[in-house]
């Protein structure tokens, strides 16, 4: 067990006395040090070969070792070099195999791996990050890699908190540091002026710290390497948004800037080589000249080689722009559903090590484009139970059961929500309700609420009058993805009061026109005095906005076609393999709607819909809306069709 | 060994070369006997003064066409070859005298020779490929022994030789070496060239120079434009690429005239 808890300090001096202890222990000690002109992972026979007092520049492309000043005494003043963990984790090169030829009869052996202890001594947040997805991938998945295991149980790791960035290092916005989780090794040092703070992680650790008997850090000594770290974490901010990100780069798979990178991209590999976490392999075998004995010798691969995707008669990945897509969408999207994690640590090895400079941050940032405005933490929403006040200011009715409040006073993270998302609403003694926001007014704090008397608690809300007080809690969930519709055409399909939840994204793209293609608003309806908006329709046509509107059962005022909204459209003049659509309104609707947007030639990856199902918290925990592996509140309700799959046209899931 | 086993009979001929490539075959020391008892040499300049006129199981054919003589040989042997085998950059691409492919064959000569007229030379210095087919290739200047060790080897086995078309960098990383050109801003070949030396260039702290030619998909602009980033001139960096594989065609468009017109052959530019 654990039990030392409180951070201890460990003098400078000690550091030789630290590799002593683990040499002691029979462990060859593995750490930085300067090699042919960058920091490498090497043997450290005592401090003075690490790299004390030396620094280094990184830049895409470049990397520069500063020497030291006089009298030197920082010994981790730098990130990570271009080699990495995976080096004596997962070598570049290991036999798996043997096959002899004995009394004519072939004989396949096995070869045990060739394992000696190790210590790493200066394994990095992002490092460690690194190891745990090794360890999902190679040792915790369905299979496992003996030799992985094997080297992984033989290491003891000493990690160090950075006290420097690069201009590369992103660990921030993939939460891999630069703090060090303690749990994570077994001790963690972090350098302050005259030595190391150290935590101990295990009970190797504790063992180790006890033996060079360091004593309890003083709260001075606590709080600057707090300090120190806490100022790399401001450095480096946050350069990639990562919220989102899966769905957002997948449904770019024929962005043309992946042919704009490979215009630069060299497909040589390194990139994939120096990551801590790409695992891709390939095994030769390597015989006598009359292959009585052979050895399968298992070397690093990379989806940049030519040889990685050909078959028989060709290549899968032919162009480099095939391969460049491959690698950023494995470590970014597809990783995930793989093993649960992204595969980048954002230790930006890939960003300095690229011969041309090709730096994943910017490319992330110009085919996934994030979201104009990032969404507000959910202050308010945190809890199921804390509701913010907020009151009536105007009603409007839109039809004989809809009423569209204005509501005031609303908390900000709530008036400067998504559009798409929704809010529970409340009233004292009344069932939470989630209503979609029909319109933001961020600027007046308020926003628009058009809610249908559905039941008796909707209805009390539709009859509350100017003054009255609502409870909100939100914003929820996930809404429109406008940036996948950027410099797209936008065709927007709506059912009865389904039209409300898509009025935010109507209004976001006719206030920003520039940035998307032609907007076109298809809206079905029972019969006229059903259309919620009608004063938005006119509005919109006036704009200049393909709108078509359609009824099932016309009356005496309607001029208008009479059918349903699939009529309107599937036999328009549209191409609508670029283009991207957002649905809302009943599930059937949906579904017909789907169906013929597919034959006009839009991909599922860009056919969002809206779901509606039971919501009780509105952020994941009470069970009601499940679908599939979705909590419908904060995975959706906004979904691609890619991501629902069957799930969107099985009955009774 | 196998007692009985009809040994495959092998040739090794050369063209316009320097002999480096078939003196790989005989670095081959610890297992020159072996493959003497596995294979039945027939033909081998550099080693032997037999002489045989085929049939060839495999022929080696090192250096590159430029002569006129060259050409009826090569097709004669071709005639009497079941799998010939192009070795080294000459063989493969030209080699380094395919230089003079980009200056006037005539101005030369009369530089160099005191009697010129007495010579007999084509246009253009070309590779074995240009004129018959070509069943396997060993690149290189000079080849690697171990390359011809693996085909050797496949041939007996019955397998394809595993000569991966991957840049020189996957070999560069597995030896855990720093990129030169990162680190150190020298022009390298390695993103465009095709392992097989096992990275020895970067080994030593140097760039890359080129000399197994260019791999698959070899982005040439690309390069050029971070070399000139590094320093260099546009023409200086071209030139980078002026080496022993100059003629291949992926990096022929590249080089600048020395003297003469520039070859028309247009590049291909796919991504």
């Amino acid at each position: 067990m654990v039990t030392t808890t409180r951070p201890a300090f460990l003098p400078r001096a000690a550091l030789d006395q630290l590799i002593a202890l683990l040499n002691e222990d029979g462990r060859t000690v593995i750490g930085p040090r300067i090699v042919d002109g960058a920091i490498a992972y090497d043997e450290i026979r005592s401090a003075a070969d690490l790299p004390v007092g030396w620094r280094e520049e990184q830049a895409p492309g470049r990397y520069t070792l500063i020497p030291p000043a006089e009298e030197p005494d920082r010994v981790f003043d730098f990130t990570v070099g271009p080699g990495s963990w995976k080096g004596y984790t997962f070598p570049a090169r290991v036999p798996i195999g043997r096959a002899r030829t004995v009394d004519e009869q072939p004989l396949f052996e096995d070869v045990s791996p060739d394992v000696r202890p190790l210590a790493y001594l200066g394994v990095r947040g992002c490092e460690l990050a690194a190891l745990g997805i090794q360890d999902r991938v190679l040792r915790d998945g369905p299979v496992s890699d003996p030799d992985y295991v094997a080297r992984r149980a033989a290491a003891l790791v000493i990690a160090v908190e950075c006290t420097v960035a690069a201009a590369t290092c992103f660990c921030t916005s993939m939460g891999t540091g630069p703090e060090v989780d303690e749990q994570h090794a077994d001790l963690v040092l972090t350098e302050i002026e005259d030595g190391f703070l150290v935590r101990v992680g295990s009970d190797a650790g504790r063992e180790l710290a006890e033996r060079l008997g360091v004593g309890d850090a003083l709260e001075a000594q606590t709080a600057s390497a707090r300090a120190a770290v806490a100022a790399v974490r401001e450095t480096i901010g946050d350069p990639v948004n990562t919220d989102g990100l899966r769905g957002r780069l997948l449904a770019r798979l024929d962005d043309p800037r992946w042919a704009e990178v490979a215009e630069r991209c060299l497909a040589c590999a390194n990139c994939t080589l120096v990551c801590p976490t790409c695992f891709c392999t390939s095994v030769t075998q390597r015989s006598d000249l009359d292959t009585l004995d052979t050895i399968a010798e298992r070397s690093w691969d990379s989806c940049f080689s030519g040889d990685f995707a050909k078959v028989a008669g060709g290549n899968f990945r032919s162009r480099r722009q095939d391969r460049y897509r491959q690698w950023l969408t494995h470590k970014f999207a597809t990783w995930l559903d793989q093993f649960g994690s992204f595969g980048c640590v954002g230790c930006g090895r890939c960003i300095t090590w690229c011969p041309v400079g090709i730096d994943i941050r910017e490319e992330l940032l110009a085919i996934a484009r994030p979201p104009a405005r990032r969404p507000l933490p959910m202050a308010a929403a945190a809890s199921p139970g804390r509701y913010v006040t907020a009151s009536v200011a105007a009603r409007a009715s839109e039809t004989a059961d809809t009423m569209t409040l204005r509501i005031v006073g609303v908390d900000p993270a709530i008036a400067n929500g998504r559009p798409g998302q929704f809010v529970m609403v409340t009233r004292p003694g009344l069932p939470a309700v989630p209503i979609s926001i029909s319109r933001y007014h961020p600027d007046e704090g308020a926003i628009e609420l058009s809610i249908r008397a559905a039941g008796p608690a909707t209805e009390t809300l539709t009859k509350l009058t100017p003054g009255a007080m609502v409870g909100l809690r939100g914003p929820l969930g996930r809404g429109w993805p406008l940036e996948v519709a950027e410099g797209r055409d936008l065709i927007a399909v709506a059912g009865g009061i389904g039209l409300s939840p898509l009025r935010p994204s109507i209004d976001a793209v006719l206030t920003d026109p520039a940035r998307y293609g032609d907007l076109r608003i298809y809206h079905g309806a029972r019969t006229p005095a059903d259309r919620p908006h009608v004063e938005d329709q006119v509005a919109w046509a006036a704009s200049g906005v393909e709108l078509g509107v359609i009824v099932d059962r016309a009356d005496d005022t309607w001029r208008g076609p009479v059918g349903v909204v699939t009529n309107l459209f599937d036999s328009a003049r549209w191409d609508g393999r670029e283009a991207v659509a957002f649905v809302c309104g009943p599930e059937r609707m949906m579904q017909a709607t789907v169906a013929t947007l597919l034959d006009r030639g839009l991909r599922s990856e860009r056919i969002f819909v809206s779901l509606e199902r039971h919501m009780e918290c509105g952020i994941g925990l009470c069970g009601h809306c499940q679908l599939g592996k979705y909590f419908v509140c904060r995975d959706g309700p906004v979904f691609s069709c890619a991501e629902l799959g069957d799930m969107f046209l099985v009955e009774g899931l | 060994m196998p007692a009985v086993r009809t040994r495959p009979r092998v040739g090794v001929v050369k063209l316009t070369s320097c002999d480096g490539c078939q003196l790989t075959l005989l670095d081959l020391e610890d297992e020159l006997l072996a493959i003497a008892e596995r294979f039945d040499i027939v033909d081998f300049p550099e080693a032997t003064s037999v002489r045989s006129d085929g049939p060839y199981d495999v022929l080696f054919v090192e250096g590159s066409i430029s002569a006129p003589e060259h050409v009826e040989r090569l097709r004669e042997l071709r005639a009497r070859t079941t799998k010939l085998v192009a070795i080294g950059a000459c063989a493969t691409a030209g080699g380094i005298q395919a230089l003079r492919n980009w200056a006037n064959v005539a101005d030369w000569s009369s530089s160099v020779y005191p009697e010129p007229g007495l010579l007999s030379v084509l246009d253009r210095v070309t590779p074995v490929s240009d004129h018959v087919t070509v069943d396997a290739e060993l690149r290189g200047c000079p080849i690697s022994a171990q390359q011809l060790r693996e085909f050797l080897g496949a041939a007996l086995t019955g397998r394809r030789p595993q000569f991966p078309d991957e840049a020189v960098c996957l070999e560069c990383k597995r030896r855990g070496l720093a990129c030169v050109l990162v680190a150190g801003d020298q022009p390298c070949l390695g993103p465009i060239t095709r392992t097989g030396c096992g990275a020895i260039c970067p080994a030593m702290g140097r760039g890359c120079y080129g000399c197994f030619g260019p791999r698959e998909t070899p982005n040439v602009p690309a390069l050029l434009e971070r070399f000139h980033e590094a320093g260099l001139e546009p023409d200086e960096a071209a030139r980078k690429l002026a080496g022993f594989n100059a003629w291949a065609e992926p990096l022929r468009p590249f080089i600048p005239a020395t003297g003469g017109e520039r070859p028309a052959e247009g590049h291909d530019a796919r991504n």
